[in-house]
């Protein structure tokens, strides 16, 4: 099971935000939010500068495409916790 | 039968003050991650409200006993600087959860859309490839990719 990130960021800032966490996963970049909007999870106008972005949202995926779990918080600042996410992952093995 | 009315001190601002201020702690808490996140969210409000409360005691008190708590200067700064922050908890609250509705998303059950994106180094990566790339040097039920939308802009 592999985590695989995703924001509108371009990717010379997750590539950043990747050396300066240590991050070893993918960082995908979504510019214009078009896979953001086909998953139904946009957040119009949502960055500080209006910019169209994601409202947070975690998929557990399995190789069917299937959802196993998903996580939609209702305020940002309380997002699941890598370890919660694994955790999630596990039980459903 | 009273005598001289005895001056009381209006104690009801300060404990506003530390309420709103407690609920402003909270609020700074959140840049801790620490467990349990969910639950400061609403001890914050919480705590915002008792601030509110007590201001609005505190403020019947001066209206309906105005010769025993006599108004101070120092009384009414408390007072608004309390309002202000247990306002400004509040607002904080009510902004962090205007989030879309996730409705439509894909809930569990259901299949996800495919896609190609860029990964970090420019390449074009696709679903496909990252789930027969998860499958590898590990057992096949424990194929998959956790999809992680965040919000960017860090």
């Amino acid at each position: 099971m592999r985590p695989v990130a995703i924001s509108v960021d371009p990717p010379e800032v997750s590539r950043n935000l990747a050396n300066k966490s240590g991050y070893t996963f993918p960082i995908l970049s979504d510019p214009d939010a078009a896979v953001i909007r086909r998953y139904h999870i946009l957040h119009p106008a949502g960055a500080p500068d209006e910019h169209d972005i994601a409202r947070p949202a975690e998929f557990l995926v399995d190789s069917s495409k299937t959802v196993r779990w998903a996580n939609f918080t209702e305020d940002v600042r309380v997002r699941a916790r890598a370890d919660e996410m694994l955790a999630a992952a596990k039980q459903l093995h | 039968m009273t005598d001289a009315i005895e001056f009381r001190r209006n104690t009801a601002p300060w404990w506003g003050l530390l309420f709103a201020l407690a609920s402003m702690g909270c609020n700074a808490a959140f840049f801790l991650t620490p467990p349990g996140q969910g639950a400061i969210v609403w001890v914050s409000l919480l705590l915002a409200v008792m601030a509110l409360i007590f201001l609005i005691a505190g403020l019947r008190l001066v209206i309906v006993h105005p010769k025993v708590y006599r108004g101070k200067i120092l009384s009414v700064v408390v007072s608004v600087i309390a309002v202000l922050l247990a306002g400004l908890s509040i607002f904080g609250f009510v902004s962090t959860r205007k989030l879309p509705s996730a409705a439509e998303a894909p809930q569990v059950g259901q299949r996800v859309p495919d896609f190609t994106l860029a990964d970090t180094s420019g390449k074009p990566v696709s679903l496909d490839q990252l789930l027969a790339a998860s499958s590898t040097n590990q057992a096949p039920a424990a194929k998959g990719v956790l999809l992680i939308f965040y919000r960017g802009y860090w």
